[in-house]
């Protein structure tokens, strides 16, 4: 008995090591991969989606994957930030800018085959107002009614005239969709973009391959795995090691460098949308007064918290406003220099002293970092800023977000064309201009030249007041394959364009 | 008999429910809500209101507890609230994944640790065993996510033999499977295979003090005949032991493993779930840990019974 349990334990062992050889041997050139390696991706990216359903789901991650990819819309965003036509092949506007008649595609197809038509188009926008809760269903506001004139013909008109309907038209609340593929939106996406969804697994991958019957031009690459990491430097590594070919849009800058000396790799460095935010509760005791919110303005040395923060990378900008949307004006960046000695007189003449604020900052890692500098920087001007870092997203939302109980957050805010949704009096920064807000509507409903005048009247107004701090705005630096070309550099959209990327 | 398995029930069972409850009462008092997550900063306050309506948070936390319950009790975890998928599955792939890395890095970890911890224990007196010792002691202090990294570094970034991280199913794919769990099993391995090989150390070194082993050698055997005749089986309870204890610690400790090598494992889907605030699947996780833990207890006790027939009369 003794023996034979001695005999079976070492069988075992040997087995094991006999395994652990054969692993070790297969470990070189056993990939088993079919696909044909040239046209496939594997992209490495931060913010898993939950699920596949954007129409009832926040967060950039399931835009970032699936718009443009799997769903299109009638427009698109270029990577410049224009609007160009996508399901629609063109289209005119009548001269009272309230009517927009959309010339269609013909014999574009659904990935389930049903047909994409003028019917769809106003299937899918009829259907935002009472079955969207998310990614903003109000953007369609504007729209009074959408008529079918015939298959490759809609008509949009609107309840008054609107430059930001169109752009937003470009984002998730335009897509369109085919009323048999809305059975399980959060799993099984039904598009009629360049990709199809092939498998789904949240906090890990999603798989996508080209779609064979896409209407467009078809992408080169075949089979597309988005693989999703929790840690940035997981993510460079398995660049690094070959794992991925891309990092779309790296979170932690100083992994950067070491990719600019390698050959094997290339750099790409473009602008997003992202504008780093030190915001002050424009309606809390501490934050009321223009002078103290100015003073913040000039205690912060912007530049230095970039430094610490994001290693150097991103831009000053002085306004939420990214150089990819018309208005920008770079001007802005300068309104505020670093000048403690102006603060310090700010906060007298405001008769502010010993002024302590709750800072409170998400937990995420480039908050913790510039939170310390500023903390630090507004010591110098007697304002004493007591750190506390909230879970993200759950506490952050419910505490800064949705009850306003904070003086100062700081938190990335990453959607396009955000300036307006910021100005709103119920938003939690609590800054409440009526005249700024009726400038925006009155901009909006203005011809498309005036449009851009007002829009930067306005957003400079917000900078002159103080509305908040936005401290720099987050590059978007990609990391790829030497031999990747077509890579997005800027992300003037929450969309990941796959389609243009080659080798 | 009948006494014992329905001793073991009835502990399991106050477990489970005793673990649901303190699970459910953290939740509630935890601040954030699940519906504000899942619509984001640009819904309003009457939009959030009308999800968490959809997705039953409007309802007494006790109505919500026996819901769940209930349909626990009939086999069903639910639906998640963020993935709107069925919980049973997701919790299976995740446990199941855990499960490989946990058990390859334990046969690993004995591997190493039963020879490495004889031998430490055997040449005791002599530099060789005291620079063992002092490499053990070593490992113990190194923690598992920076074995890790230094294996990623290594072998996967610099020398470009394995992947990184990620997870590849062994039924698709089992040359990448192997390939993808050997990195993440050493790491995991290493710091269990250098703790444990001190308990062998001592438990050896216990066992070489007591008066059978005087005995055996007494009776004219070797000190390493004796050792493995008599010694090693005494030596083991206690190593189990602790084994059982560090495979119950790693189902969920395992996490910091996960992370570094992007693998998505019990530990992950667990973090995942309660930042989501995902009452529904946290809960179900928990369900299934103590579910294992009683039952990799159970097994422990097994074990004893079968290395050691002293303890079969004992219970």
């Amino acid at each position: 008995m003794r023996a034979h349990t001695q005999r079976s334990m070492f069988a075992s062992m040997a087995a094991v090591m006999v395994a652990f050889v054969a692993l070790v041997g297969c470990s070189d050139g056993s990939s088993t991969n079919e696909a044909d390696a040239d046209t496939s991706l594997t992209v490495g990216l931060l913010a898993t989606p939950g699920n596949l359903d954007y129409t009832t789901t926040a967060g950039a991650a399931i835009p970032q994957a699936l718009l443009y990819n799997v769903y299109e819309g009638l427009v698109k965003l270029d990577n410049d930030g224009a609007i160009i036509p996508l399901l629609a092949e063109s289209w005119t506007v009548s001269d009272d800018g309230l009517v927009y008649d959309f010339l269609l595609h013909e014999g574009v197809t659904f990935s389930d085959g049903s047909p994409f038509t003028a019917e769809s188009v106003k299937f899918s926008l009829e259907r935002v107002k009472d079955n969207w809760t998310a990614n903003g269903p109000a953007y369609l506001d504007p729209i009074a009614s959408i008529e079918a004139v015939s298959d490759t013909e809609a008509r949009i008109t609107l309840s008054k005239p609107s430059n930001s309907w169109l752009f937003n038209m470009s984002g998730p609340v335009g897509t369109m969709f085919t009323e048999s593929g809305l059975a399980d939106l959060a799993t099984a996406p039904v598009g009629t973009g360049p990709y199809t969804v092939s498998s789904f697994k949240t906090g890990d991958s999603l798989v996508l391959a080209a779609n064979a019957d896409y209407w467009g031009e078809a992408p080169y690459m075949t089979d597309v795995t988005l693989r999703y990491f929790t840690d940035a430097t997981a993510q460079t590594n398995a660049l690094l090691s070959g794992d991925i070919n891309l990092v779309a849009g790296i979170s932690q800058f100083q992994l950067v460098d070491q990719f600019k000396s390698n050959t094997d790799f290339q750099v790409l460095e473009g602008a997003s949308t992202g504008e780093v935010t030190l915001s002050m509760n424009n309606v809390s005791d501490a934050f009321s007064d223009v002078r103290v919110r100015q003073a913040v303005m000039y205690a912060i040395d912007r530049q230095a918290v970039m430094d610490t923060a994001n290693s150097g990378y991103g831009l000053l900008i002085g306004s939420m406003v990214p150089p990819t949307d018309p208005w920008y004006d770079e001007s802005l960046a300068d309104l505020y220099p670093y000048d403690p000695d102006q603060a310090t007189e700010l906060l007298a003449e405001a008769g502010v002293s010993d002024l302590t604020v709750a800072f409170k900052i998400p937990n995420l890692p480039y908050a913790v970092a510039a939170a310390q500098v500023v903390k630090d920087q507004l010591a110098k001007v007697g304002i004493t800023a007591d750190v506390t870092a909230l879970e993200f997203p759950a506490v952050w939302l419910d505490e800064v977000f949705s009850n306003h109980d904070y003086d100062m957050s700081l938190i990335m805010h990453s959607e396009p064309r955000d300036v307006t949704v910021f100005a709103a009096p119920t938003y939690y920064a609590g800054y409440d201009s009526p005249s700024v807000m009726a400038k925006f509507a009155e901009a909006d409903a203005a011809d498309p030249t005036s449009y851009i005048d007002m829009m930067k009247e306005v957003t400079t107004t917000m900078a002159e007041e103080a509305a908040a701090n936005w401290l720099y705005l987050q590059p978007a630096i990609s990391l790829a394959d030497a031999d990747l070309i077509g890579v997005p550099k800027n992300t003037p959209s929450l969309a990941l364009d796959l389609s243009t990327i080659a080798r | 008999m009948v006494l014992v398995v329905l001793r073991r029930l009835g502990v399991f069972a106050t477990t489970v429910i005793v673990a649901s409850v303190v699970t459910f009462l953290m939740l509630s008092i935890l601040p954030g809500d699940a519906a504000r997550i899942a619509l984001g900063v640009q819904a309003t306050e009457a939009d959030v209101a009308a999800q968490a309506t959809a997705m039953g948070l409007d309802r007494p936390a006790i109505v919500r507890y026996l819901d769940w319950f209930g349909h626990v009790l009939i086999g069903e975890f639910g639906t998640s609230t963020v993935s709107r998928q069925a919980i049973g599955p997701e919790i299976t792939d995740a446990l199941g994944i855990t499960v490989i890395l946990v058990l390859t890095s334990v046969v690993l970890a004995l591997l190493f640790a039963i020879p490495f911890g004889i031998l430490t224990a055997v040449r005791q007196r002599k530099p060789d065993g005291a620079i063992l010792s002092g490499i053990s002691q070593i490992g113990v202090a190194v923690p598992g996510f920076l074995a890790g990294m230094l294996l990623v570094t290594v072998f996967a970034v610099t020398l470009r033999w394995l992947p990184a991280g990620g997870w590849v199913d062994p039924g698709n794919d089992f040359g990448g499977f192997l390939e993808h769990l050997i990195l993440p099993a050493i790491a995991l391995g290493s710091v269990q295979g250098a703790v444990l090989s001190r308990y062998v150390r001592s438990s050896v070194l216990e066992v070489m003090r007591e008066d059978f082993i005087r005995t055996a050698r007494a009776k004219g055997l070797g000190a390493g005949r004796a050792l493995f005749r008599h010694g090693l089986r005494n030596a083991a309870v206690p190593v189990m032991t602790v084994l059982g204890l560090q495979i119950a610690t790693l189902l969920v400790g395992a996490v910091v493993i996960e992370r570094v090598f992007s693998i998505p494992g019990l530990g992950s889907l667990l973090l995942d779930k309660v930042a989501l605030r995902d009452l529904p699947a946290v809960q179900g996780i928990v369900l299934v840990l103590v579910v294992f833990v009683l039952l990799l207890n159970f097994l422990v006790d097994l074990a004893f019974t079968l290395i050691d027939p002293r303890l079969r009369s004992v219970s």
